[in-house]
């Protein structure tokens, strides 16, 4: 089981159930250590008091806040508390509402809440899950995780309790905030041809349909590298420009989908583009069928990659 | 001022590319510490310090490595790292579109809004539209700086939207927590009265009307400290000991919403006495 991130309480009218807090992420990102290059020795990064030029263990770390004056005010931890005791120590729940009324620009992490291990704390938290169950409703509270203060969206997943923390509405910027604005409107024909395309492409969202093929790719990287093998470096790739003719272009995608598939209108897409990375991820006979189609002499002779050479170069 | 695009490439979904400039949606206005040393209140500097040589190292001395077992790595070089970001190219490419309501909030990331890079406003304009006559989302990949990532897009507020999202195996299943169970069921009467409390605060969600008051409690610290008073955090409030969880939400129902706003106005008063 993951280690707690912050304990504390989550209330709910006046009934407190002690809780921890647990991170719904795991980290499986490929990391690196920073190396010396000279002796391959680790690189530590330490903190050090630039009066005495000597290393500061963690426990002598405070925290300082720069006025404007230039002077910096140093707050301990429980000088921090003392901010706000009650949103440090307590997820007070203010409101109920539904799922959809939030727009998920405001999510920022996901955490799982677990009850204390005693009857009472259990029992309440399994009539809060519950209740928010059957009512299908979220609730929204406020609370204050490592010197900031966080809007929160707590909602069932299975058994379970979530927590998702999410920012205030100052901490997300709009479109016109951007600049993007003054938008043609669509012509009507051409949106009827996307409607079609995208219904054509759409099915049931199922997470496990996706894996994480740049980890793939990298570790795959990281073991020729390790065989002493030379790694091939892909090209800065170009920005493809705006078709030509967009009602061409959503007529043929509607065609293609019907007669081949989401993965011939894929390669289609990729060889027009000339896009050597989604082809090699191809199967090699969807390729030779594509070498038959553009008569690409001797390819029955070619390999995987002398294929997608071929068809990125006609 | 306009916006400061992070990124230039175009969407791809079938045949079709709409070149769009990639902006920042989020950020976060977190209070900015720095780190002192305790003792003396002098600032705290991180240095790159070579292990072997116990020595600091320059940035250029630094290289990149992949621990494959303790204390062995292999080297890569930034291009290397980088490679398979550029093999997905400059597109989003969407493989899928699907119902919005499918997809649990814990898959979302960060957002990013995009726009329309100059001449492609019309197809723009047709794949927003489509998204939202359809009410789907399109799924699609994306390499942004050095990293490809799960997006989803969305048609929001007159714009098109990416959220980054987590990959499914990096999101933790609730079957792990181990959940202990209660030995006394839930009561229907307790589950009545939790209802009636769930109800009596239930409302619709309008973001503006929370806002972040810690940021200006701890600016309140840093003002009092400045002028040499002295912060004590205040004990905190014994926990009710009461465990008739009936009797709490009973409580709870007749006053609801009305047991917490004193109390936030007692701690004003506490800090400007």
């Amino acid at each position: 089981m993951p280690r707690p991130i912050w304990s504390g309480s989550l209330s709910f009218g006046l009934v407190n159930v002690p809780v921890k807090l647990m991170s719904a992420t795991r980290d499986l990102g490929v990391h690196f250590n920073q190396l010396h290059e000279k002796d391959n020795a680790r690189i530590e990064v330490r903190r050090v008091c630039t009066a005495e030029n000597e290393e500061v263990p963690w426990e002598e770390v405070a925290r300082g806040y720069e006025l404007e004056s230039g002077e910096v005010i140093m707050l301990t931890d429980e000088e921090l508390e003392a901010a706000d005791p009650k949103k440090t120590r307590t997820i007070d729940i203010e409101a109920f509402v539904d799922l959809e009324e939030i727009d998920p620009i405001f999510y920022d992490h996901p955490y799982y809440l677990v009850p204390d291990a005693n009857e009472a704390a259990v029992r309440a938290y399994h009539l809060l899950r519950t209740v928010m169950e059957r009512s299908e409703q979220v609730a929204i509270a406020r609370f204050v995780l490592r010197t900031k203060e966080y809007l929160v969206a707590v909602r069932t997943r299975g058994d379970a309790i979530t927590l998702t923390t999410m920012l205030f509405h100052d901490e997300v910027r709009s479109p016109e905030d951007i600049g993007i604005d003054g938008l043609p409107t669509a012509k009507k024909a051409e949106v009827d041809q996307a409607v079609t395309l995208v219904k054509s492409l759409q099915r049931d969202f199922d997470p496990a349909n996706y894996d994480d093929e740049h980890r793939k790719r990298l570790l795959a990287i990281i073991d020729k590298k390790r065989k002493g093998q030379e790694i091939e470096i892909p090209e800065e790739p170009e920005t493809p420009k705006a078709v030509p003719d967009l009602m061409a272009a959503l007529e043929a995608s509607i065609q293609k989908m019907k007669s081949g598939g989401r993965k011939a209108l894929a390669a289609d897409a990729a060889v027009e583009q000339n896009d050597a990375a989604t082809l090699k991820r191809l199967p090699k006979k969807d390729l030779l069928a594509r070498a038959k189609e553009a008569d690409i002499e001797g390819r029955s002779q070619m390999s995987k990659d002398e294929l997608v050479e071929a068809l990125t170069s006609v | 001022m306009a916006a400061r695009s992070l990124w230039n490439g175009a969407i791809r979904f079938g045949l079709v590319n709409v070149p769009i400039k990639v902006y920042g949606a989020a950020s976060s206005k977190q209070i900015r510490f720095r780190e002192l040393h305790v003792k003396d209140a002098a600032t705290l500097e991180h240095r790159r310090v070579c292990s072997k040589e116990d020595k600091e190292v320059p940035y250029d001395e630094v290289v990149r490595g992949y621990e494959t077992s303790p204390g062995r790595y292999v080297v890569l070089t930034k291009d290397e790292i980088q490679a398979p970001a550029r093999e997905r190219g400059k597109t989003i490419d969407l493989e899928d579109f699907v119902p919005s309501d499918q997809i649990d909030p814990l898959y979302y990331d960060t957002p990013y809004w995009l726009g329309p890079q100059k001449g492609a406003e019309d197809a723009y304009a047709v794949l927003m539209a489509a998204l939202e006559k359809t009410g789907l989302v399109g799924i699609g990949r994306f390499a942004l700086r050095t990293r490809e990532q799960l997006v989803a897009l969305h048609a929001v507020d007159g714009a098109l939207r990416i959220e980054t999202m987590r990959f499914h195996d990096e999101v933790v299943d609730e079957d792990g927590l181990d959940l202990p169970q209660p030995a006394k069921k839930v009561s229907d009467k307790e589950a009545k009265m939790a209802d009636a409390l769930v109800s009596s605060l239930a409302t619709e969600f309008d973001p503006t009307e929370y806002e972040d008051t810690y940021r200006e409690h701890v600016l309140e610290v840093v003002e009092a400290k400045a002028q040499g008073r002295q912060i004590v955090a205040p004990e905190a409030a014994p926990e009710d000991e009461s465990t008739d969880l009936m009797a709490l939400l009973e409580q709870s129902v007749s006053g609801a919403g009305k047991t917490k706003k004193p109390k936030a106005k007692a701690r004003k008063a506490k800090a400007s006495a």
